[in-house]
C-alpha cells in the first residue's frame, strides 16, 4: 500500500465529486418566507371562512330555533369560561390517555405481528371482528361493565385509535428497504439491531400516516363515549347531549366548537412533530 | 495457521440453485465453481437474468444454494458473516436517509459488535475523506448526488475491513460520465487497499479496467462459460483505456458475450 497512490486516489475522488456537485440537490436549510404569509395562500381560506360565517349568521337570525348566532355562542363561552375549560380538560384527558394507550398497544402488536407471521394469522381475524363492531354499540356495554367513571371512555377512545395504528405500523414495518436489509444481514446484525436501526426509524412515515387518522378519531371516540355515559365527570360530549336536551343551543354549539378546536390542535401538533421527526422522508405515505 | 493461508479468499464449489415450484423449476445456477484469491478483483458479466445476482447473493449468504459449497477464508458463509467478513455494496446505495453520511458509514461498527474484537477497523472520517466525501460527512444522503451516495455505500462496506467485497452493479444507476469517474475512483482506492472483490457488471470496459479476471456467464441454465484473464499491468489509470491491449481484451470479451448470447447483439 503506497502513500502516493492513496493521494492519487484522493485526487481522483475529488474530481469525481466536482462532477457530482452540478447535480446535487439543494440543502433543506435554504430558507424562504413561510408560505402562509403570502396572501395567495391565506386569502382564499379567509374568504371561505368569512362567507361561511355570514351564511351562518343569516340562517341563525332568520331561524332562531335552528342554530344560535355566532355572538350568542361567543357570549356563552365568555360567560362561563371556567365551566367550558373544565369540560374541555375532561375530554382532553380521555383523548390523551385513551389515544396514548391505543397508539402504544397498536404499535406493539404490529411489531409482534411483523416478527411472527403466526401471531398475525392467529390474532388478526379477531382484531378485524372487533373493529367492524360499531363503537357506538360497544360503548353502553362498556358502561355496564366499568361504570360511569373514566374507564369506559379510555377504552372506547383506545379502541378507535388501535386499528389504524396497528394496520399502518404493520405496513411500515413490512415495507423495509430490502437492499438495506441485505446489508444488515451480511453484517449478521441481530433481529433487535435490525429493528432498532432499520425497521423502527423506517416505519415512521407509516406511523405518522396512522396518527393522522387516529387522532381525529380519538376525539370522536371520547365524544361518543360521553354521549352514552355522561357520568360524574361530564366533558364536552356530555355537555352537547345535556344542553341539546334542554334546547340550550348556544351551549351545545359552543361545546361542538371546542371539540372542533381540540381536533385542530391535535392535528396541528402532529404536523409540527412530523416535520421535526420525518424531515428525511420525501413523501407522505397514504394511510390505510 | 497454514491451512487458513492456503484457503484464503473465496472458493465456490459446484454451486447450483433453482427457483420455482416442482412443475416449473428453473435452474439459475448450474454447477458453478470459482475461486477468488486474496486481493483479487473478479468481475462477473453475462446476459440479463443469467444468475449473476443470484451467485452474488449465495456468496453473501443471503440465499442458500441447493447444492455445492462456498468457503470464505476456509470457513462457511454463515461463519464468515457472523465474523463480519463480508462487505456488500448493493445496486442501489441503500443508505439510511435519517442518518448522516458519517453515521451511515459507521453503521457496520454499531451492529454485531462481537465480531469487532482484534480487527483493523478503519477511521470512518479518514475513509470518507479518501473517497472524496470529507466535506459531506455531516450531510444526509438526500443532499448528495447519486455518485456520492454510491461512494458512501462503498465506504460503508470498507470500514470494517471485510475479507471479501461483493458489489452488484454499483454504478449502473449513474450516467455514463459519472460512472467512469466513480469506476476510476474505486480502481484507485482498491489498488491501494487490495481486497478480494466479486463485482457484477454489465459494462465490458468497466470489467476490463477493474478486474484481474472476468467471468463470462451464460444463461438458461446460468453457468460459467469461460474465464478471461486481464493481464493489463497495475496500477492502472485512465490511460489504459487507450492501449492496444485494452482494445484487444474488449474484442475478446465482446466476442465471448456474443457467443454466449447465441449471436444476439450485446
Ligand atoms: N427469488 C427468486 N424467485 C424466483 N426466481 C428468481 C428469484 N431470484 C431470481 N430469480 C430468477 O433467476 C434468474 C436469475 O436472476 P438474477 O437476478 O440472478 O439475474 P442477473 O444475472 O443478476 O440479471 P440482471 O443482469 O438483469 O441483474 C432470473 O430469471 C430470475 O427471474
Ligand atoms: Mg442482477
Amino acid at each position: 500500500m503506497s502513500e502516493t497512490s492513496t493521494i492519487d486516489a484522493t485526487a481522483s475522488m475529488a474530481a469525481a465529486e466536482l462532477a457530482d456537485r452540478r447535480s446535487r440537490r439543494d440543502a433543506p436549510s435554504a430558507r424562504r418566507a413561510p408560505a402562509w404569509l403570502r396572501p395567495r395562500v391565506w386569502l382564499p381560506t379567509a374568504i371561505t371562512f368569512a362567507v361561511a360565517a355570514f351564511l351562518w349568521q343569516f340562517v341563525a337570525i332568520t331561524n332562531p330555533y335552528v342554530i344560535p348566532t355566532l355572538d350568542a355562542i361567543g357570549a356563552s363561552l365568555a360567560g362561563d369560561p371556567a365551566m367550558y375549560w373544565a369540560n374541555f380538560l375532561v375530554t382532553l384527558q380521555e383523548v390523551v390517555i385513551g389515544a396514548a394507550s391505543g397508539i402504544v398497544a397498536g404499535f406493539l402488536l404490529a411489531v409482534v405481528m411483523a416478527e411472527f407471521r403466526l401471531i398475525e394469522r392467529a390474532v388478526m381475524p379477531l382484531v378485524v371482528v372487533v373493529m367492524v363492531t360499531p363503537i357506538v354499540a360497544i360503548a353502553p356495554a362498556l358502561v355496564v361493565a366499568f361504570g360511569f367513571g373514566m374507564m369506559p371512555k379510555y377504552i372506547v377512545t383506545a379502541l378507535v385509535v388501535f386499528f389504524p395504528m396497528l394496520v399502518n405500523s404493520l405496513a411500515g414495518l413490512r415495507d423495509v428497504d430490502v437492499k438495506a436489509l441485505d446489508v444488515f444481514r451480511t453484517l449478521h446484525a441481530s433481529k433487535w439491531e435490525i429493528f432498532r436501526d432499520l425497521r423502527f426509524p423506517g416505519c415512521m412515515p407509516y406511523v405518522f400516516a396512522g396518527l393522522r387518522i387516529a387522532l381525529p378519531l380519538a376525539v370522536v371516540g371520547a365524544a361518543v363515549a360521553e354521549f352514552v355515559a355522561a357520568g360524574q365527570q361530564a366533558g364536552l360530549g356530555s355537555l352537547v347531549t345535556t344542553s341539546a336536551a334542554q334546547a340550550n343551543l348556544p351551549v351545545t354549539w359552543a361545546s361542538i366548537a371546542l371539540l372542533c378546536v381540540m381536533g385542530v390542535l391535535l392535528v396541528s401538533l402532529l404536523a409540527v412533530v412530523r416535520k421535526r421527526v420525518l424531515w428525511w422522508s420525501d413523501g407522505e405515505v397514504v394511510a390505510r | 495457521m497454514s491451512a487458513a493461508v492456503i484457503d484464503a479468499g473465496v472458493r465456490v464449489s459446484n454451486v447450483s440453485k433453482s427457483f420455482g415450484a416442482d412443475g416449473s423449476r428453473v435452474t439459475v445456477l448450474d454447477d458453478v465453481s470459482l475461486t477468488i484469491g486474496m486481493g483479487e478483483f473478479v468481475s462477473v458479466i453475462g446476459p440479463s437474468g443469467c444468475g449473476k445476482s443470484t451467485l452474488l447473493k449465495v456468496v453473501a449468504g443471503l440465499i442458500d444454494a441447493d447444492g455445492g459449497t462456498v468457503q470464505i477464508d476456509g470457513s462457511t458463509v454463515r461463519a464468515a458473516a457472523a465474523d463480519k467478513r463480508i462487505g456488500l455494496v448493493p445496486q442501489s446505495p441503500a443508505l439510511l436517509p435519517w442518518r448522516t453520511v458519517l453515521d451511515n458509514v459507521r453503521l457496520p461498527l454499531t451492529v454485531n459488535r462481537r465480531a469487532d474484537a482484534g480487527r483493523a477497523i478503519r477511521d470512518p472520517k479518514e475513509l470518507l475523506a479518501s473517497f472524496g466525501l470529507g466535506h459531506a460527512m455531516q450531510k444526509y444522503p438526500g443532499q448528495l448526488s447519486g455518485g456520492m451516495q454510491q461512494r458512501a455505500a462503498i465506504a460503508r462496506a470498507f470500514v470494517f475491513d471485510p475479507a471479501i467485497m461483493l458489489m452488484d452493479e454499483p454504478f449502473s444507476a449513474l450516467d455514463e460520465m459519472n460512472r467512469d469517474q466513480q469506476r476510476l475512483g474505486l480502481l484507485d482506492f482498491w489498488q491501494s487497499n487490495r481486497k478480494a472483490v466479486l463485482f457484477v457488471t454489465h459494462s465490458v470496459p468497466e470489467a476490463i479496467m477493474l478486474s484481474d479476471r472476468i467471468v463470462v456467464m451464460a444463461a438458461h441454465p446460468g453457468r460459467i462459460d469461460r474465464i478471461i484473464d486481464v493481464d493489463l499491468p497495475r496500477p492502472r489509470t485512465e490511460e489504459a483505456y487507450a492501449s492496444d491491449e485494452f482494445r484487444e481484451l474488449e474484442r475478446v470479451v465482446r466476442t465471448a458475450l456474443h457467443e454466449v448470447m447465441g449471436g444476439a447483439h450485446v
